[in-house]
């Protein structure tokens, strides 16, 4: 089963992949760390925020790691990366 | 008869006037002063704010537009008025924060910042004025805090917050608002408020986005909870490499001052485990649910390994201000200074000058004759950009006896982008960068300003 999902990038996620938005077709089913190298195999340049990046699948924080998540046609997937600036 | 008489009376009334003039320019100027003596370089304890029974006449004017509300009323306004904060950093999030606190009543304000107030600053930090250029942040916000609300207890700190100060001072407060600008101060900050117990009011802000959440507070995660590992500092864009538009602190300011005046009046924040993210290009505003305090983590877990500050500067490998890292990256003989960049413009010696900055900087400002290719173009190595950079060699060369080297000179704003524009360009090989020999030029456009052009822009 695949999904269509749409992936939102933020901050330097969005400086990274050059992208604000883009709609992605992923596995229904897997885990939170594999959807994050779904992403980075889309950008590899992705990798450096690895560590602090905020993966939020319909608006909730997810770890990276091996809990599974489900993708619904239309889900919103978010990349944030903190701002430290003020 | 009657024409003496009123010419009088008119003539009572200007002097009448004239006296109300007089005494409002000298507060005016009391307050235009400036008055070192309390401004603290150091911190010392302070009395606990004398927390008011009932509020007076004047209050009740002043306040009568928000007393009207059933979620403040009587209750949370005497609440405010004995509530202390600090503000760490008197910035684009600072000064919108700590002027609507000042406005609502809060009872103490710490004011903290080690820097000076810069014609930069003001499209943002809107409590600094024209007037106050040069003087200490802390002082600037300080003055413009009276003016607004006199009532309001004052504490401007001109000082860097560090591990040896920071628990003494955050101790002293009730609320801390984080309205840093750098990944150090944010860690120490997170740290010392996990260590005292003292919510942490925290926002974000760069280019059209801002972030907020309140941390430490009613069970929620702290900082490190959701980052427990900095970034790397080459991923860490600041304001003034990476641009904000005023309007965006200004924004987040805001929400900073709304969550930290419902803590203060008992009303609780709503953002203890929330992300509120603001997208400004889009007008968006979206929050994430964050995962809750985590039980391993370094300092608000169950086994803190963190029990005390550390440094932060070493534990992010980056500095704790906004200021632009220096690069060094190439050899003595791969850089030229301003200086002797101006003699071979002097001399007209023929070479190349290579501005790598992006293209929305060079309209800011150029030098004449440069040849722009951005940095970003040339690591991905594009097309277009080689070709023309070919061609002006290739024009160059004929000029040139074939023997020489084309000499190519990089710039960018301060001289670190213009370094790794010719470690890639030394990497090029093949027919379209050979036979060159590429330098940068020291300090880049700014210093060129500074020690060779002073009537050439700076930003
Ligand atoms: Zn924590």
């Amino acid at each position: 089963m695949i999904s269509e999902v749409s992936v939102l990038y933020f901050a330097k996620g969005a400086e990274l992949t050059g992208l604000k938005s883009e709609t992605v077709k992923l596995p229904s089913e897997l885990t939170t760390l594999q959807l994050w190298q779904e992403l980075e195999g889309r950008h590899p340049k992705l990798s450096v925020i690895r560590e602090q990046v905020v993966l939020a699948v319909r608006q909730e924080y997810v770890a990276l790691g091996d809990q599974s998540v489900s993708l619904r046609d239309g889900d919103e997937v978010a990349v944030i990366p903190p701002l430290s600036g003020g | 008869m009657e024409e003496v008489l009123q010419l009088k009376g008119q003539i009572k009334e200007k002097e009448r006037e004239l006296v109300i003039l007089r005494k409002k320019l000298a507060q005016l100027e009391k307050l235009s002063d400036f008055p070192t003596d309390d401004l603290l370089d150091k911190i010392t304890p302070l009395a606990p704010v004398t927390p008011k029974t009932s509020l007076t006449n004047e209050d009740i004017m002043r306040f009568s537009r928000q007393l009207l509300l059933p979620e403040l009323g009587v209750k949370g306004q005497l609440k405010l008025s004995k509530t202390s904060v600090l503000v760490v950093g008197c910035g684009g999030l600072g000064c919108p924060l700590a002027q609507y606190l000042a406005a609502a009543g809060i009872g103490r304000l710490g004011l903290l910042d080690h820097d000076e107030v810069e014609l930069s600053n003001l499209h943002r930090q809107v409590l600094h004025s024209e007037r106050t250029q040069g003087q200490p942040k802390s002082h600037s916000a300080a003055q413009a805090i009276r003016r607004l609300n006199s009532t309001v207890q004052c504490v401007p700190y001109h000082l860097q917050l560090s591990s040896e100060n920071a628990l003494q001072l955050i101790q002293q407060y009730d609320i801390v608002a984080d309205c840093s600008d750098n990944v150090p101060t944010r860690y120490l900050v997170n740290d010392a408020c996990v260590l005292s117990g003292k919510p942490l009011v925290s926002a974000s802000a760069l280019r059209m986005e801002g972030q907020l959440t309140v941390y430490n507070y009613n069970g929620g995660p702290c900082y490190r909870c959701l980052y427990p590992v900095p970034p790397p500092p080459e991923t860490v864009t600041n304001c003034s490499d990476g641009g904000v538009l005023g309007v965006v602190p200004g924004i987040m300011g805001c929400l900073q001052a709304l969550e930290v005046l419902k803590i203060a009046s008992g009303q609780g924040s709503s953002y203890g485990q929330q992300l509120l993210m603001f997208d400004g290009q889009g007008s968006r505003f979206r929050s994430i649910r964050l995962r809750p305090k985590q039980a391993g983590c370094a300092v608000c877990g169950e086994n803190p390994t963190v029990t005390q500050l550390q440094d932060y500067e070493t534990f992010c490998g980056s500095a704790a201000t906004d200021k632009c890292r220096r690069l060094n990256l190439l050899s003595k003989e791969q850089r030229i200074t301003v200086q002797d960049y101006k003699s071979i413009v002097d001399s007209s010696t023929p070479h190349i000058l290579l501005d790598v900055r992006p293209q929305v900087e060079v309209d800011i400002c150029h030098l004449p004759s440069s040849l722009n290719i951005p940095l970003a173009s040339l690591e991905q190595r594009k097309a277009e950009h080689i070709h023309l950079l070919r061609e002006r060699i290739s024009d160059l060369k004929q000029q040139l006896d074939a023997q020489s080297q084309v000499p190519v000179y990089v710039v960018c704003k301060q001289g670190n982008d213009s370094q790794k524009a010719v470690q890639i360009l030394e990497k090029m090989s093949g027919p379209e960068v050979d036979c060159v020999s590429v330098r940068d030029i020291c300090g880049g456009l700014m210093a060129w300003a500074q020690k060779i052009e002073p009537s050439f822009p700076q930003y």
